[in-house]
C-alpha cells in the first residue's frame, strides 16, 4: 500500500470513527437520569463540515452582540476544528415547569412562574427565560453521560453553552426548546478543545496556515514552475 | 492479622465510596472553571432529620412525604447521603437571559425570594453545574457498584434544616448496599387494590368505555 493510499485510508476511518462516537455519545447522553424519571431531552448530531461551519459563523455574529460574549469567537475557532458537535435540547424548561414549586427560579410556585413574561427573542439574548431550572438540570445530567462516555471511548470533548444558544437562534432545533447546550468531540492527535492560548479567535493553526503557507504557496508554485 | 468482620468492611467501603464520589463530583468538568459547590455526606442523626422533615411536608408534597417515608426504610440497610449545595448569584458574567433577567448584574441585583427548597431566583449554570457535580459522584457510584438515586427532596430537606449551610439550593446523591435495589420499583408501599384506585381516581377517562357508558 502506497503511502498516500493508507494516509487516506486513515482519513476516512477517523471520520467514521467521529460518526460512530457521536452516535453513541447520542446513546448515553440520552439515556442518562433524568430529573422526576420525566424525559425532554433531545440530542441532535452535525457531523457535517459545512453544518458546523454555519454554527461557527453564527457564533461570530452573536459574539457583537454583548461585550461579554467575546468568547463567543473563540468558541467558533475551537469549534471549526471539532469532528463533531452534538447539541442536547431541554424541550419542556421553557414552557412546562415541573410542578413542584421547587423556588429555584424565585417565583416561588409553577404557577406564578408560568405567568411570568419571558425575555423577548432578540439580540444579546441568548435564551427567553425565566427557564424551570429544575427540567433544564436534565441538560446536566445529559452533560455528564456524554463527557463519560467520551471518555470511556478516549475521544477529545468541550462543552459550549454558545454552541446551544447559537443552534436555537438557528432554528435547527425543535421549536418547544428553552435551554441548548452543545458538547463538541474531535477525534484528532491534540485536542482543539485544551491548551488554547490568548486570543486564539485571531491566531489558530487555521488562520496560521492561511497566513504563512497559504498566502506563499501559490506564488511560490506560480514562479517555480 | 485480625479478621474484620463483613458488616464493618460494608460499613467502611461505603464511607470510601463516600470519600471517592465527593472527588469524583468536586472534580467533575463545570462551566467556566468555577467550582464553588459544597459537598457535606450525612450521619443518622442527619439522615433521620431529613427522613422526618420529608415526611412531615405530606399535605404539601407527597413526592417529599413519600421520600420521607422511603428512607426510614433504606436506612435500615448499609447507606450513604451526599448532600451538594451551591450558592444562587451568578459569577459567569455570560448574560444569557436563561434567569429570565438580561444580564448576570441584574439576576445578582434581584430580591431573594426565600422558600423551604430553594432560594431564587437562581443562575441556571449554577444549577447546570451542581447537577454534573451529582451526576459525576452517580457516576463514581455506578462503577463502584453501588445502587444509586439522585433526590432533590433530600437536599432540600438539608437546605431547609440548615445541615448544610451557606447554600441557596441542594440536591442529595444516595447509595446503599442494600440486598437488593431499594430506589427504583417500590412495588411493596402500595397494594394492588391501592394502585387501581389511584389509577382510576387519576386517569378517569382511560377506563371509560364511551361516551354514556354506565359507570359503576
Amino acid at each position: 500500500m502506497s503511502m498516500e493510499r493508507s494516509m487516506k485510508q486513515f482519513e476516512e476511518d477517523r471520520k467514521e470513527a467521529v460518526q460512530l462516537a457521536a452516535r453513541l455519545l447520542l446513546a448515553s447522553g440520552t439515556t442518562s437520569p433524568r430529573v422526576g424519571g420525566v424525559g425532554e431531552c433531545s440530542v441532535h448530531i452535525l457531523d457535517d463540515e459545512c453544518d458546523i461551519e454555519d454554527l461557527c459563523q453564527q457564533l461570530e455574529e452573536m459574539s457583537g452582540e454583548k461585550k461579554s460574549w467575546d468568547f463567543f469567537r473563540r468558541d467558533a475557532a475551537m469549534l471549526r476544528d471539532a469532528d463533531a458537535v452534538l447539541i442536547i435540547t431541554s424541550l419542556r424548561s421553557l414552557t412546562d415547569p415541573s410542578d413542584i414549586n421547587c423556588n429555584m427560579c424565585g417565583y416561588l410556585t409553577c404557577e406564578y412562574m408560568r405567568e411570568k413574561e419571558k425575555l423577548q427573542k432578540g439580540p444579546g439574548v441568548a435564551y427567553t427565560g425565566p427557564l424551570c431550572a429544575f427540567r433544564a438540570a436534565n441538560v446536566a445530567y445529559a452533560i455528564g453521560g456524554m463527557v463519560s462516555q467520551a471518555r470511556t471511548l478516549g475521544i477529545d470533548y468541550g462543552i459550549f453553552w454558545s454552541a446551544g444558544a447559537a443552534a436555537m437562534r438557528m432554528g435547527m432545533l425543535p421549536q418547544a426548546t428553552g435551554f441548548a447546550v452543545a458538547v463538541a468531540i474531535s477525534v484528532t492527535e491534540k485536542s482543539p478543545f485544551k491548551d488554547v492560548p490568548l486570543n486564539y479567535e485571531e491566531i489558530n493553526q487555521r488562520t496560521m496556515n492561511d497566513r504563512i503557507i497559504q498566502r506563499l504557496w501559490p506564488q511560490f508554485r506560480s514562479i517555480y514552475s | 492479622m485480625a479478621i474484620i468482620e463483613m458488616e464493618q468492611l460494608i460499613k467502611n467501603g461505603l464511607d470510601r465510596a463516600l470519600e471517592l464520589m465527593t472527588l469524583a463530583a468536586y472534580n467533575s468538568i463545570k462551566f467556566g472553571n468555577r467550582n464553588t459547590v459544597k459537598i457535606i455526606a450525612l450521619g443518622e442523626e442527619e439522615l433521620d432529620t431529613v427522613s422526618q422533615f420529608c415526611f412531615s411536608l405530606g399535605d404539601m408534597s407527597p413526592l417529599a412525604a413519600r421520600d420521607g417515608r422511603a428512607l426510614q426504610e433504606f436506612m435500615k440497610e448499609p447507606l450513604g447521603m451526599l448532600i451538594i449545595g451551591d450558592k444562587r448569584k451568578s459569577d459567569f458574567n455570560y448574560n444569557c437571559g436563561a434567569c429570565g433577567y438580561s444580564s448576570c448584574a441584574e439576576l445578582n441585583k434581584a430580591e431573594e425570594v426565600e422558600a423551604l427548597t430553594s432560594n431564587g431566583p437562581m443562575c441556571l449554570f449554577k444549577a447546570i453545574n451542581l447537577h454534573m457535580a451529582s451526576n459525576a459522584a452517580a457516576a463514581m457510584a455506578w462503577h463502584l457498584g453501588l445502587h444509586c438515586r439522585v433526590f432533590s427532596t433530600y437536599g432540600f430537606g438539608a437546605k431547609a434544616m440548615e445541615i448544610i449551610e451557606d447554600v441557596d439550593t441542594a440536591v442529595s446523591v444516595v447509595v446503599s448496599a442494600a440486598q437488593e435495589d431499594p430506589f427504583f420499583d417500590r412495588h411493596k408501599y402500595w397494594t394492588r387494590d391501592y394502585w387501581d384506585e389511584i389509577f382510576k381516581k387519576e386517569f378517569p377517562t382511560f377506563l371509560r368505555g364511551f361516551i354514556g357508558a354506565i359507570e359503576e
